[in-house]
């Protein structure tokens, strides 16, 4: 276990013992993946706030069940998806995305230094977006585990309950279609290097 | 089909380390001497960068102060930690087998033993000791604890034949 992960295993457990300042420190860890995951499946915005924030008051309330420590990230996004699920069961959300739909969605992080380099961004932010709201909702889980999270194939597979070539498979295929949906912007980058 | 379009069809799974063994040394071998695959393969790698790159979103700034207000409101019920939870486990499957083992083994040994009987003398039934109250409350220990109590009552009544 590299020294992130024993970080937030630390952090799993002072929280479980009650205390809120580590699930704090754990949420704003985890914020941006877990609200990335739920935005893939859900189109609204607001919904998928709502749903981060049942995600984890939920994960607080059962944190006393959770046996090992190191399984927390895969078992929030257990908890996200059955919630997604129950959500799109009642028909209440959408799992279209539009472009437009993540322009206003604030970053993690202000990377760009010059509103030119920000619009930039954000225009690749919106393409990426558009192009993933195409996926089926497996493949785009998988690849917003993957790629923006950073999850390996095998967390992946334990968090969707699959095999890991499963998990594989999905990502195979999302790269290609993305490949295809995104080619102006790979073929920019190319021209770059 | 041409080798080169087979290969592409590959790629994207070994892009992501899907591939392993005969089929993984094929494309390897085969983008060593095509450009064009090679080109492609560098492409689909981009592309993970780049959705790597785009992402991920952040959640709105107000959700953590209301994920607080939540867990504020509504404390956590009681639960035990999970080592806790699996020695009670353990402790509960203990006890089960103790269970069985008295009713596998101990249970036939104790009913072959002799019955015991107890006879009512006239000298009990006159009231001159206390042999009856005696013989009440063994007779009610052994309800409860049969193995142990029908040791006691055995001893009384050879006490009660000897005197």
């Amino acid at each position: 276990m590299d020294r992130e992960a024993n970080d937030l295993a630390g952090l799993v457990a002072r929280a479980r013992s009650g205390d809120v300042g580590a699930f704090e420190s754990l949420y704003h860890s985890l914020q941006a993946g877990m609200y990335s995951f739920i935005r893939s499946q859900v189109r609204e915005a607001e919904l998928a706030a709502d749903l981060t924030q049942q995600t984890f008051v939920r994960a607080w309330e059962s944190l006393p069940r959770l046996r090992q420590d190191g399984a927390f990230v895969g078992w929030l996004h257990r908890i996200a998806a059955n919630l997604v699920r129950d959500e799109i069961k009642s028909g209440h959300a959408r799992l279209e995305i539009a472009a437009s739909d993540v322009l206003d969605d604030p970053l993690p992080d202000q990377r760009a230094t010059s509103p030119e380099e920000a619009a930039v961004f954000q225009g690749l932010k919106a393409a990426v977006w558009a192009a993933l709201g195409q996926l089926p909702p497996d493949q785009r889980a998988a690849v917003v585990m993957h790629h923006m999270e950073g999850m390996s194939v095998t967390e992946i597979a334990q968090a969707m309950k699959c095999r890991p070539g499963t998990v594989m498979s999905r990502l195979s295929r999302a790269r290609e279609a993305l490949r295809r949906r995104l080619s102006s912007y790979v073929e920019d980058s190319d021209a770059e290097m | 089909m041409p080798k080169c379009e087979r290969i592409r069809r590959e790629l994207p799974q070994y892009a992501v380390g899907g591939l392993q063994g005969r089929a993984r040394g094929r494309v390897l071998r085969h983008i060593e001497s095509c450009s064009a695959c090679r080109t492609e393969l560098a492409a689909l790698e981009r592309t993970g960068a780049l959705i790597g790159s785009a992402g991920p979103l952040s959640a709105p700034p107000e959700t953590w102060p209301a994920i607080s207000a939540a867990i504020v409101a509504r404390p956590r019920p009681h639960g035990h930690p999970a080592a806790f939870r699996s020695w009670r486990v353990a402790l509960g499957i203990v006890t089960v087998l103790i269970l069985i083992i008295g009713v596998v083994f101990v249970r036939p040994f104790h009913s072959s033993s002799p019955p015991v009987t107890v006879t009512v003398t006239a000298e009990m039934e006159a009231g001159d000791d206390d042999t009856p109250a005696t013989m009440e409350s063994h007779l009610a220990a052994q309800w409860s604890t049969p193995l142990a109590d029908e040791a006691a009552v055995g001893l009384r009544m050879s006490d009660l034949e000897g005197s």
